[in-house]
């Protein structure tokens, strides 16, 4: 049978039983939603870090080349 | 090629990411201005610090509006200017460079933090917004006294800070037939002109002139009370410009002794 074809199905070799499943069938919904938090904790975490606690800690170092120019320009 | 939904899902994501950190990035340094340290300043000998213009006066100076530059030597093991004064709502440049070994300039729980390398310039602008106390720290173990290398800023309200510095001389000694005259000497090194009441309070004799101290200037200036009004006594003087004071005091005497004397002594005779 074609392993692709989407339909899982029930073989036997010898006596154990086999259950190949296609491509897309393969769910791991667990692994899904570890991964998810993972990637939650970091945009947060990075969030936090320079939002709050590298911003938040004023006065900052200023006056790189952009914001001169702006300067000049506005 | 086969991609599995999930590892799609998790390229796409892990894409969004990375954009979103440089997009953070561009945000700080487009819309709020944040840069890096500057080292642009030309380099000079470490041995020559207290030659150059800047760093053998070290101190605040006013370069504008609201804006000011701050010449700071950090040496083992101290900071100079100590403490540093600015006032707030203002702009201020940081050019820091050490005579000796590598220190820290560091403003205690700010971003305003530097390497001081011996003859290297750095320099960093900062706005300071409120009012407030900070200390300075030296972070790179510099020698013995390192853990005791500290400073502090303090920046006040724009009302309360002048750059104005009040020097006044008396005699000691003053006959009672003759005046008592307080030099004073107001240095205002700012840029705006400081007008105010130069008082001299003695015993109960109080004398005041209004006068301008014009901007990056020194006035000179003397104050007059006459001895015989104070009486024969110990007296303490004060001057005093806004909150600046200075003060001293002076014996008013029947009679100056030694100079009278080797001046011909003739009321002794």
């Amino acid at each position: 049978m074609n392993p692709s074809d989407g339909d899982g199905e029930l073989t036997r070799a010898g006596d154990t039983a086999v259950r190949e499943i296609g491509h897309d069938e393969f769910d791991p919904i667990g692994t899904l939603a570890l991964i998810g938090i993972y990637f939650l904790i970091l945009v947060l975490m990075w969030l936090f870090m320079y939002f709050v606690e590298f911003i938040g800690n004023e006065p900052t170092v200023i006056g790189g080349a952009i914001a001169t120019l702006l300067e000049v320009m506005l | 090629m086969n991609i599995h939904t999930y590892e799609k899902l998790w390229l796409v994501a892990a894409m969004v990411l990375i954009v979103g950190f440089i997009a953070t990035i561009t945000y700080g340094s487009v819309a709020l201005g944040i840069t890096m340290v500057g080292d642009q300043q030309p380099t000079i000998e470490p041995s020559d610090v207290s030659d150059d213009d800047r760093f053998s006066d070290p101190r605040v100076e006013q370069v504008g509006e609201n804006e000011y530059e701050v010449y700071v030597v950090a040496q083992t093991f101290v900071f100079r200017p100590d403490p540093i004064e600015i006032p707030a709502e203002s702009t201020v440049t940081f050019y820091v460079t050490s005579p000796d070994v590598i220190h820290s300039f560091s403003v205690v729980g700010t971003n305003i933090n530097t390497m001081v390398i011996p003859g290297e310039i750095s320099q960093m602008t900062a706005e300071f917004d409120e009012t407030g106390e900070y200390g300075i720290l030296c972070n790179e173990y510099c020698g013995t006294g390192h853990h005791d290398m500290e400073g502090s800023m303090s920046v006040v309200s724009p009302d309360e800070f002048d750059m104005l510095e009040l020097s006044a001389e008396a005699p000691d000694e003053v006959a009672i037939d003759d005046d008592l005259t307080v030099n004073v000497s107001l240095e205002n090194r700012a840029l705006d002109d400081e007008t105010d009441t130069l008082t001299l309070a003695v015993g109960d004799e109080t004398v005041t002139e209004d006068v301008t101290a014009a901007g990056g200037d020194t006035l000179e200036t003397t104050l007059t009370v006459d001895a015989d009004a104070l009486g024969v006594d110990d007296h303490d003087w004060t001057v005093s410009f806004g909150d600046h004071e200075e003060s001293g005091s002076v014996s008013v005497l029947e009679e100056l002794d030694e100079d009278d004397d080797e001046n011909g002594g003739e009321t002794d005779g």
